[in-house]
């Protein structure tokens, strides 16, 4: 175990770490419990984090790359009690079902909301391309995604 | 008090926000594997590298010298007992013909040996180190092997029980017959046969099946699962390790998804065994890989339909024959292929002779169990498919074939009788259906009148419409039981503890509208808690449709007792009688207007006066299994040169009743759907000539992304059926039937093929393409 | 192994310079791999591996536009790639269009070009692209050179692979066109087929013909016979099927669970008249 310095959601924190470790093992063991498992492939992307922020396959990012870069957890997303407008609408849009998917999802909303305020259907599909979803059939994400870009444009004339 | 109606519903009927929403957009712990894992035994599991052998010796020595290894569970050390690992009620109707761990081996992945350590890495270490010496046996690689003349016997053991002919390989067989269906084909203008086939498919929930065990300060054995089925899971443990069910607590915290694979007890035996052994916690989760090898499939079949109909339209006959796979063990052999038939031949009951027949049958395969839409949805492949080849053949439009057979409001069919879970059905009338209305939407939404038949051009793209009907049922009448407990506090907030098993479908949420409904307050003053076998009453789980009107009739029952009680605590504070008393806002509500609030209410009956608590629990079996309906409608593009088949644009029409929360409804079905697409298109477990599983992993097994997801349109056509919950029937699983029968007669719409075999892969529709236009050049 | 991780790796060294980085992997070639983006090496790491070095700072993350054409870091994501200007005037677009047709976003926002083009999986869309780019690869094996791609993919069988440092793409003149075509099976899926087409079209004359096909399942390659057919030609639609029938049967199509040969021999063709077809029609499109 190597102690390695890690930027998590706005926090400076030393973390103990062997040098095969990934993303994902790491933030879980340190109590980042919404980066969830699901294949360890990055097939699925329920372990989808930001990196420098960018969504990541958490599962597919080696600890020691990580390092210098901030990473934001799905927990690192709200502000105290008020959600993030991405998890609002989610939850307003009938978007989350079992929530196993959902930090993934959203943070690869968060993702390309921060690039593109004004998002086509289309680059809404390819931005959560990589988030397998087995509840929803995508319809209502799509949705709150939109509704979301909507909400953080500053409303209907936004 | 007034009768309950759609329009007098306050919190009934909107999309309120699911109670554990917050915490899961927030990430918060509510899985089983979010707890501090620092201080637990690690279990691996080491699966079979045979389709079919027999353990003749294990050598663990050199796996226990491994350091931090701490248990290793072979069928030498632990219990012997016969079970099944369905979870369903008792006794259940699937044949108790497995063991924790066997002295015979009978699908690749089937289980040898665990191991628990200290580190995953260790027990993974130790798996590697354990020798075993099999002896190969013939293996037994599809249906028509299993029946075969002479075939290897999978189940040879003299000790399992509930098997049809285990000599023969057949765990089940059902034949009913209505009428007589030879005369009723002698009798018929027009006949058509079709024979369909189904394969591997997994429900690959995002979250693996995962067990989290301990010993409570009482040395009692605490479950955290990821179930369907938690007092089924407490059950079926006990037995398994011959413990009291006293003895164990299960709880289920949030799960990331069943679709039926949870409602199975696969991993709590090893965890509990583990803990009771060694007194420590313990933890199992299965590797993606795990899950597509030994976890749970839908049952591959061979489904051949056979309708006989008189020139005006009218089914005259029909037959339906069932061969389902139902690999290594029996787990819902018996129950999935009832259901086949029992789930799909009710909805056309103008056919005055009907019969069902099917077999299960064992092979060396990965094993299936109840996967959402539980056989229904293999048999409606072929029953839909050939009513579209009906249809063309008596020169009608599929749509008027339907109207003509289908069954109606205040309609029966002597099938509801004679074909239930397993066993006999119980007869019902049929008291809500909007069937009519769900099609003429459906139809109107697609633009049936316009596209059918114009197989329109885009460069290489065809386009064709397609439509199929259904029902599925709600919950199993005279057996499933659901039970709900609800106690005030004295701020006038309520507790509601169900047996009742959110998997995600948000039945915590929609349990808590309806108490609320009857109480009068909002959904945020009900604390919900499911699903704790120490804290709730019972509840079979999540299955058959049943939460919602089950689950959700009990909710209403006990809330209706509370209502009650609270009213008669009322009334010598607001000097009324009962009748003239109702709760509305949080308050008891008198008909001058005078009012006293819940919370006042329940001071006086906690602290003052006649002092009790208010509480009551009810229970709820139901009578009858009201079906939903529902219409497909599909536009397709088929690419004539590679194949690939589109899905342009879906409309899913659905009567479920009153919808408790209209956007968890729709959601339940767009997930429905979405799922059914890709099992009608691009999922299927590949299996190599030895048995293997060829392609374990989501990178290779292509479920729908966000990319792959059409225009797809739910439209809830509203019914009320008087024997629910608030009017509502079921919607969890009718929605999966849908794509592959729609898709196909939308494929055959577009190019004139019909696709008898799923998944429709670019490369089979393109060599039916070929095909038929060798067949068409020939002529 | 998914569940226990990499626990062989003991050490990762980030050698500042590509001779150190060379050094270093030379000097115990099975207990040593490159570290770019790293999935992989997370995927797919032998036990032996005990030593990550890890190249992706070895020069600063860029496209540089210079008189002979773009040079592209090898550490730079794909993403980074797929946004820079510079690769969106590329070709029409050709490249951009690939990138985004690569895995999901996700792990385009790791992967690197250069591991890319290194690992070379035998479905890559990129090797494919470098292929009908007349790219070159910038490598690092004791001294620095660049090899053509087509040169680069069929002399991989050295014992260490050299260290791929950067991309270079060669200026192409305004009336390059290029287009590209995957069959999937689902929108994030590798390609059951993949292939590619770049071709100067000049009054509607073909020169500098490029035609590859990858995913076969073996790795992209180019099929030089289709190439020298349609050169010189004009695109017709004559032309086209020609060339696209003698494509499918030139390609090194085999059987694997993913598709039949016959079937990827259907595709090839339909592939490559699809892509050439786009080419008459102007720039590239996007396929999605």
């Amino acid at each position: 175990m190597t102690s390695r310095k890690l930027t998590i959601n706005g926090v400076r924190r030393t973390v103990d770490a062997s040098p095969g470790d990934t993303l994902l093992e790491v933030l879980r063991r340190e109590g980042y419990v919404g980066v969830k498992k699901g294949c360890g492939s990055g097939d699925c992307g329920a372990c989808t984090v930001l990196l420098d922020g960018r969504a990541v396959n958490a599962c597919l990012v080696l600890t020691a790359k990580a390092e210098g870069k901030v990473i934001v957890t799905i927990e690192g997303l709200a502000k105290g009690d008020a959600l993030h407008p991405i998890q609002a609408a989610f939850l307003d849009e009938g978007a989350v079902q079992c929530g196993y998917c959902t930090p993934g999802m959203v943070l690869s909303a968060y993702d390309l909301l921060s690039r593109n305020p004004a998002p086509s259907e289309g680059e809404i599909r390819e931005a959560i391309s990589g988030n397998l979803c087995r509840c929803t059939g995508y319809v209502k994400q799509i949705r709150a995604i939109q509704a979301a870009a909507e909400q953080m444009r500053g409303g209907r004339n936004g | 008090m007034a009768e309950r109606t759609r329009e007098s519903f306050v919190v009934v009927g909107q999309s309120v926000r699911k109670v554990d929403g917050v915490g899961l957009v927030k990430g918060k712990p509510k899985f089983v594997a979010d707890v501090d894992l620092s201080n637990v035994l690690h279990i691996k599991i080491l699966g079979s590298p045979h389709a079919h052998a027999r353990i003749v010796r294990i050598d663990t020595s050199a796996a226990a010298q491994i350091p931090d290894v701490v248990a290793i569970l072979t069928h030498e050390n632990t219990p012997s007992t016969r079970h099944t690992t369905a979870g369903q009620g008792y006794p259940e109707p699937s044949p108790y013909d497995a063991r924790m761990f066997d002295t015979k081996v009978r699908f690749i992945g089937d289980r040898v040996a665990a191991v628990a350590a200290e580190t995953a890495a260790a027990a993974e270490e130790a798996l590697r180190a354990i020798r075993v010496t099999y002896e190969q046996l013939p293996a037994v690689l599809s249906i028509d092997e299993a029946r075969a003349e002479g075939a290897p016997v999978i189940h040879d053991e003299a000790d399992s029980t509930g098997i049809y002919e285990a000599a023969r390989n057949v765990v089940a067989d059902v034949d009913i017959d209505v009428g007589d269906v030879e005369r009723g084909f002698t009798e018929s203008d027009v006949v058509i046969e079709a024979t369909c086939e189904t394969q591997y498919a997994q429900h690959t929930p995002v979250e693996t099946h995962v067990v989290h065990s301990y010993l409570d300060s009482d040395d009692r054995l605490v479950l955290r699962t990821s179930t369907q089925v938690p007092f089924h899971v407490r059950r079926i443990v006990a037995q398994t390790l011959g413990i009291p069910i006293q003895r164990i607590r299960v709880i289920k915290p949030r799960v990331g998804g069943g679709f039926g694979t949870k409602q199975e007890v696969l991993l709590e035996d090893i965890a509990g065994w583990v803990t009771l052994q060694t007194g420590r916690a313990a933890f199992i989760s299965l590797s993606r890989a795990e899950e597509f090898v030994a976890a749970r499939t839908r049952h591959p079949m061979r489904v051949r339909v056979k309708l006989g109909a008189k020139k005006d339209g009218v089914l005259h006959a029909i037959e339906m024959e069932a061969t389902s796979n139902t690999g290594a063990y029996g787990a819902h052999g018996l129950t999935v292929l009832a259901n086949t038939g029992s789930k799909t031949l009710p909805l056309y009951n103008k056919a005055k002779n009907a019969h069902f027949y099917g077999q299960a049958v064992y092979t060396n395969l990965p094993v299936p169990g109840a996967y959402r839409g539980y056989g229904a949805t293999q048999g409606y492949f072929p029953l839909e498919t050939a009513m579209d080849e009906l249809a063309e053949r008596l020169g009608l439009d599929p749509i008027e074939l339907r109207r003509r057979n289908h069954i109606r409001a205040g309609e029966t069919s002597p099938i509801f009788e004679k074909l239930g879970e397993g066993r006999e059905g119980v007869s019902q009338t049929v008291k809500s259906c909007e069937l009519e209305q769900c099609i003429a939407v459906g139809a109107e939404r697609i633009g049936w009148r316009e596209k059918r038949g114009t197989q329109r051009r885009e460069g290489p793209w065809v386009h064709g419409v397609g439509m199929s009907i259904m029902m599925q049922g709600s919950g199993i009448p005279q057996i499933d039981m659901a039970a709900a407990t609800i106690k005030m506090n004295e701020d006038g907030s309520f507790n509601l503890l169900v047996g009742a098993t959110d998997i995600g479908t948000g039945s915590d949420t929609i349990l808590a509208q309806i108490a609320a409904e009857v109480l009068g307050v909002p959904v945020s003053r009900m604390i919900v808690t499911s699903s704790d076998t120490d804290l709730t009453p019972f509840d079979v789980g999540a299955y058959a449709s049943s939460t919602t009107y089950v689950s959700g009739m009990a909710v209403q029952r006990a809330a209706e007792k509370v209502r009650e009680q609270i009213l008669s605590v009322a009334v010598p504070m607001l000097k009324a009688s009962v009748e003239d008393l109702r709760l509305a806002g949080e308050h008891v509500v008198g008909s001058g207007g005078a009012r006293v609030s819940l919370a006042e209410v329940c001071r006086r009956a906690m602290y003052s006066s006649d002092q009790f608590q208010i509480a009551a629990t009810a229970s709820c079996v139901p009578t009858e299994s009201p079906p939903p309906f529902l219409a497909n409608f599909a536009e397709v593009a088929v690419d004539l040169e590679t194949g690939r088949v589109k899905v342009v644009h879906y409309v899913a029409t659905v009567d479920c009743g009153v919808a408790i929360n209209p956007l968890m409804a729709e959601g339940q079905m767009e997930g429905a759907i979405v799922n059914g697409i890709g099992y009608a298109l691009s999922e299927e477990m590949l299996i190599s000539s030895t048995g293997r599983v060829r392609n374990p992993s989501l990178f290779d097994y292509k479920i729908p992304g966000a990319l792959d997801v059409p225009n797809l349109e739910v439209i809830l056509v509203g019914s009320y059926e008087p024997t629910g919950p608030m009017g509502a029937k079921s919607v969890g699983e009718i929605g999966i039937n849908g794509p592959i029968p729609t898709i196909a007669n939308a494929i055959y719409d577009a190019v004139g093929i019909r696709l008898r075999r799923t998944p429709f892969t670019p490369e089979r529709v393109l060599t039916a393409l070929e095909g038929e236009r060798r067949r068409k050049g020939e002529r | 192994m998914e569940d226990v991780g990499l626990r062989h790796i003991q050490s990762i060294v980030r050698p500042t310079t590509a001779d150190e980085a060379w050094r270093l992997r030379t000097a115990d070639p099975e207990t040593t791999r490159f570290l770019g983006g790293g999935i992989d090496l997370v995927l797919y790491t032998p036990e032996t591996v005990t030593t990550l070095i890890d190249v992706s700072g070895l020069s600063r993350a860029r496209v540089s536009a210079g008189r002979a054409g773009l040079a592209i870091s090898a550490g730079m994501t794909l993403s980074a790639v797929l946004e820079t200007p510079e690769i969106a005037a590329y070709v029409g677009g050709f490249l951009r269009d690939v990138l985004r047709q690569v895995a999901s976003p996700l792990q385009r926002n790791v992967a690197t070009i250069g591991g890319a083009a290194m690992r070379a999986h035998p479905w890559s869309d990129v090797v494919l692209a470098l292929l009908v780019l007349d790219a070159e690869v910038e490598v690092f094996n004791g001294a620095a050179r660049s090899v053509p791609a087509a040169e680069f993919y069929a002399s991989r069988s050295q014992n260490v692979a050299p260290l791929v440092t950067g991309i270079r793409l060669p200026q192409r003149t305004p009336s390059t066109r290029g287009a590209f075509e995957k069959f999937v099976r689902t929108g994030f899926d590798v390609g059951l087929l993949n292939c590619a087409c770049v071709v100067e079209v000049t009054k509607g004359v073909c020169s500098r013909v490029r035609v590859a096909v990858g995913g076969t399942p073996a790795l992209a390659r180019r099929l030089p016979d289709v190439e020298q057919v349609l050169e010189g030609r004009h695109l017709s639609s004559t032309t086209v099927g020609e060339v696209a029938s003698l494509a499918a049967r030139r390609v090194d199509a085999r059987d694997d669970r993913r598709a039949s040969e016959s079937y990827r021999r259907k595709l090839t063709e339909v592939g490559v008249r699809r892509c050439l077809e786009r080419l008459t029609g102007g720039g590239s499109e996007d396929a999605r």
